[in-house]
């Protein structure tokens, strides 16, 4: 409603111009401004939401409040929680919020597009903190709501990460954020010992290989019917050549310690709108 | 041979052959809309679930604020009431509504509780000491964990529907899916007045007890 509003507000004014202009113009030049109108209301209609970009890592300062050294620490705290137990917990921290919506239904959009946690299991939990906004929230999947309900979270961000952002100790209160989100949790799922990046599993390999295998049996087929009529003789070579390739085309997804820090990608999870969140 | 006979043959395969490409796709187009409607039918059952855990947490709040020194008898019984009218509305939890009266009547009952809670909370402003509670803060966190539910599983309600039914309208499905009893099904619609917020007339007859708890730190 609100994108509608600002573009009436626009237009009067904007009209009574282009109605000059187009008087004057021919029909070329009209197209030419149409387009460019069309590209400017478009842009002023992005303006009112973004989705970010699905972070790289489990924690993520995009606001630059905690040092280098203690990111690295968290990353790996994290990622190493999600060995134990297969729990995707991510902690981001941003400026401010772009969005117009409130931050219970942002985040979990957002949560929601990034695909925090396994697809079965749910288990995605992601702290959000927006500094200047000095809004934080804890948005939890489906299959941790158990372990880690709205009352728990609420205290988490009232009881005890709040006072120490209220003195700016943002450190601190991830710290101890991440500490108790962890202790919640775990118990409840049974990790494989990898983090889903290292495992290198991706959702689409099944659905490649039947189309592979679906290729392949098409194309043996014809080589058996061109050899009845054409007479020559051709061994399986292909085959075991182009089975190899698809092994070694599965591996290439997991990266580990590929610039020194553990990597996160998401397992498809899902969130229902549960956690809960502070302002400080 | 005769070529009369081979001929018939040939048309009568052809038959078969349309009739049976025909069967498959009409075989394929009814599973498609069973496994829609099981769709609609899952996500309502969610949405039962949420709606079930605001009414579960109802008493709870209803004991703490009545602990409050004084607070606004006509707003608990007010919950109270759109709480025990909320069970009283005869609906099946496992099968999405079929009718778009029934739903209506489920989604006022359900908005008269919103309302009747909202005012609530509002009403709690007035009583520092209260709001102070853990107790009160825990069970407000919950309310607004549950309401974010709702609205969640409403919208994942909706969009089942949606699917379900452009499957139900679309051609060529729409000509036999009657035959089959599937029809369109209602879906959550935006209340008339959502828009504005609930009034809440405080009862100024009896004065709020004397707030003298300290600045909050």
């Amino acid at each position: 409603m609100e994108i509608t509003l600002k573009l009436t507000q626009l237009d009067p004014s904007v009209r009574a111009r282009l109605a000059v202009l187009l008087r004057m113009t021919k029909t070329r030049t009209r197209l030419c401004l149409g387009i460019l109108a069309l590209f400017a209301s478009a842009f002023v209609a992005q303006a009112a939401e973004t989705i970010p970009p699905k972070p790289d890592r489990y924690f993520n300062d995009y606001a630059g409040v905690v040092s280098s050294g203690a990111a690295q620490r968290f990353n790996e705290q994290l990622a190493q929680f999600e060995r134990e137990t297969s729990d995707q917990v991510l902690v981001v921290v941003y400026h401010t919020m772009q969005s117009d919506s409130s931050i219970d239904d942002y985040t979990r959009r957002v949560a929601q597009a990034w695909g925090v946690g396994q697809k079965n299991q749910r288990n995605g939990v992601v702290l959000f903190v927006f500094v200047d906004d000095r809004k934080m929230f804890i948005q939890v999947g489906y299959g941790l709501e158990g372990a880690l309900p709205d009352f728990t979270a609420f205290d988490i961000t009232e009881r005890h990460i709040k006072p120490l952002f209220r003195n700016q100790d943002y450190e601190g209160g991830i710290a101890t954020g991440i500490d108790l989100i962890c202790k919640a949790i775990r118990g409840e799922y049974k990790g494989s010992g990898k983090t889903t990046r290292e495992s290198g599993s991706s959702q689409n390999n099944p659905a490649g290989l039947l189309v592979f295998f679906f290729v392949l049996v098409i194309i043996l087929l014809a080589m058996r019917a061109s050899r009845r009529f054409g007479g020559y003789r051709y061994t399986g070579g292909g085959g075991p050549f182009v089975s190899g390739n698809w092994g070694s085309g599965g591996g290439w997804s997991s990266s580990s310690s590929g610039g020194g820090f553990s990597g996160f990608s998401g397992g498809g999870g899902s969130f229902g709108g549960g956690g809960a969140g502070s302002s400080w | 041979m005769n070529k009369g006979l081979i001929g018939c043959l040939g048309i009568g395969a052809i038959i078969l052959f349309v009739v049976l490409v025909g069967g498959c796709a009409v075989a394929g187009s009814y599973n498609r809309l069973v496994g829609l409607q099981q769709k609609v039918d899952q996500s309502w059952a969610q949405v039962q679930n949420v709606y079930q855990r605001r009414a579960d947490l109802i008493p709870n709040l209803v004991n703490t604020v009545q602990g409050a020194a004084n607070f606004e008898k006509s707003t608990l019984t007010e919950v109270t009431n759109a709480r025990a009218s909320v069970g009283r509305v005869q609906i099946d939890p496992n099968h999405a509504p079929t009718d778009a009266a029934k739903l209506q009547e489920f989604q006022q009952a359900q908005g008269q509780l919103s309302n009747a809670l909202s005012r609530l909370l509002v009403v709690s402003e007035r009583y520092p000491e209260l709001r102070a509670t853990q107790n009160f803060q825990n069970l407000q966190a919950q309310l607004e964990g549950t309401e974010n539910r709702i609205s969640v599983e409403r919208g994942n309600f909706n969009s089942a529907v949606q699917e379900y039914n452009v499957a139900v309208r679309t051609f060529p499905t729409n000509l036999f899916a009657g035959m089959f009893g599937f029809q369109p099904r209602p879906f959550f619609e935006a209340q008339a007045g959502a828009e504005k917020p609930p009034t809440v007339n405080f009862n100024f007859g009896s004065p709020a007890p004397a707030a003298t708890a300290a600045p909050t730190p």
